[in-house]
């Protein structure tokens, strides 16, 4: 665990340096563009986070285990917080490159519904404690999914100020080495936060659940 | 450089806002480890 910590914190500084110090600067947007490094970075980890409250939930409904529920409720959390950070850092990015700090774009739109639909997850979890309330989070879990589909074809099938991907494109990375070397990097950074938060996140509810089975019992 | 330092101040916020919420729950789980002690030791 201490390793991991390391590793993301070490990572995190090497990209940070990387991404404002070393990275090119954009001939169009100039400067602002160097938001990407968090703004991608950040997106990636909140689809990794809720693909991860998928699969656990998916199990949870199935074994019934608490464990996976516990997976889930954590990754939610994490889901959340990554996908504030990408809708805030876009908008800090759009106000200088679009001149606005919000339109009612298809991709934006589905990504604050996106938002939306977890943050539902957790007052879900907050006002309904217990296995009906897990149940209920779960299948939220699993339906809030479809949205991230629906918010990568929505740059590519509508009309959208949003730009079309260029990392995750069938074509390969439209991205020259010099910048996607230290977007990879964020990526892994934020990957390896993701990581350590969940760790620290999932022992915390075991040793809830653990200690009020004991007060109950005692 | 306003707009790039902001986004980047911002992810650090949240961050840290998470750590920390992380923190106080740490902290609440130390104090009911403490309770239960002090409950088995009058029990």
């Amino acid at each position: 665990m201490r390793a991991l910590i390391i590793l993301s914190v070490a990572l995190m500084l090497f990209g940070l340096c990387w991404a404002l110090l070393a990275a090119p600067t954009e001939l169009f947007q100039g400067v602002p563009q160097r938001i990407m490094y968090v703004h991608v970075p950040s997106v990636i980890a909140a689809y990794t986070a809720l693909l991860v409250v998928f699969v656990a939930s998916v199990v949870y409904l199935w074994r019934r285990d608490s464990n996976w529920d516990r997976v889930a409720q954590a990754s939610a959390e994490l889901g959340v917080l990554f996908i504030s950070m990408t809708l805030a850092s876009g908008a800090i990015w759009g106000k200088p490159v679009w001149g606005t700090w919000w339109t009612w774009d298809a991709r934006l739109t589905t990504t604050l519904i996106l938002w939306f639909i977890y943050v539902a997850y957790l007052i879900v979890r907050a006002w309904a404690p217990g296995p009906r309330g897990a149940r209920a989070a779960a299948v939220i879990g699993i339906v809030g999914v479809l949205d991230i589909p629906l918010i990568h074809w929505s740059a590519l099938l509508l009309r959208t100020l949003h730009p079309q991907p260029t990392v995750f494109r069938a074509a390969g990375p439209a991205l020259p080495g010099s910048m996607l070397v230290p977007l990879v990097i964020g990526i892994g950074a934020f990957l390896a936060v993701y990581a350590v938060l969940m760790v620290l996140r999932t022992r915390q509810e075991r040793t809830l659940q653990i200690l009020a089975e004991s007060l109950e019992g005692s | 450089m306003a707009y790039v330092s902001a986004a980047y101040l911002l992810a650090a916020l949240l961050f840290l806002a998470y750590v920390l919420s992380l923190r106080s729950r740490q902290r609440m789980i130390s104090d009911m480890i403490e309770a239960l002690r002090q409950r088995e030791g009058r029990a």
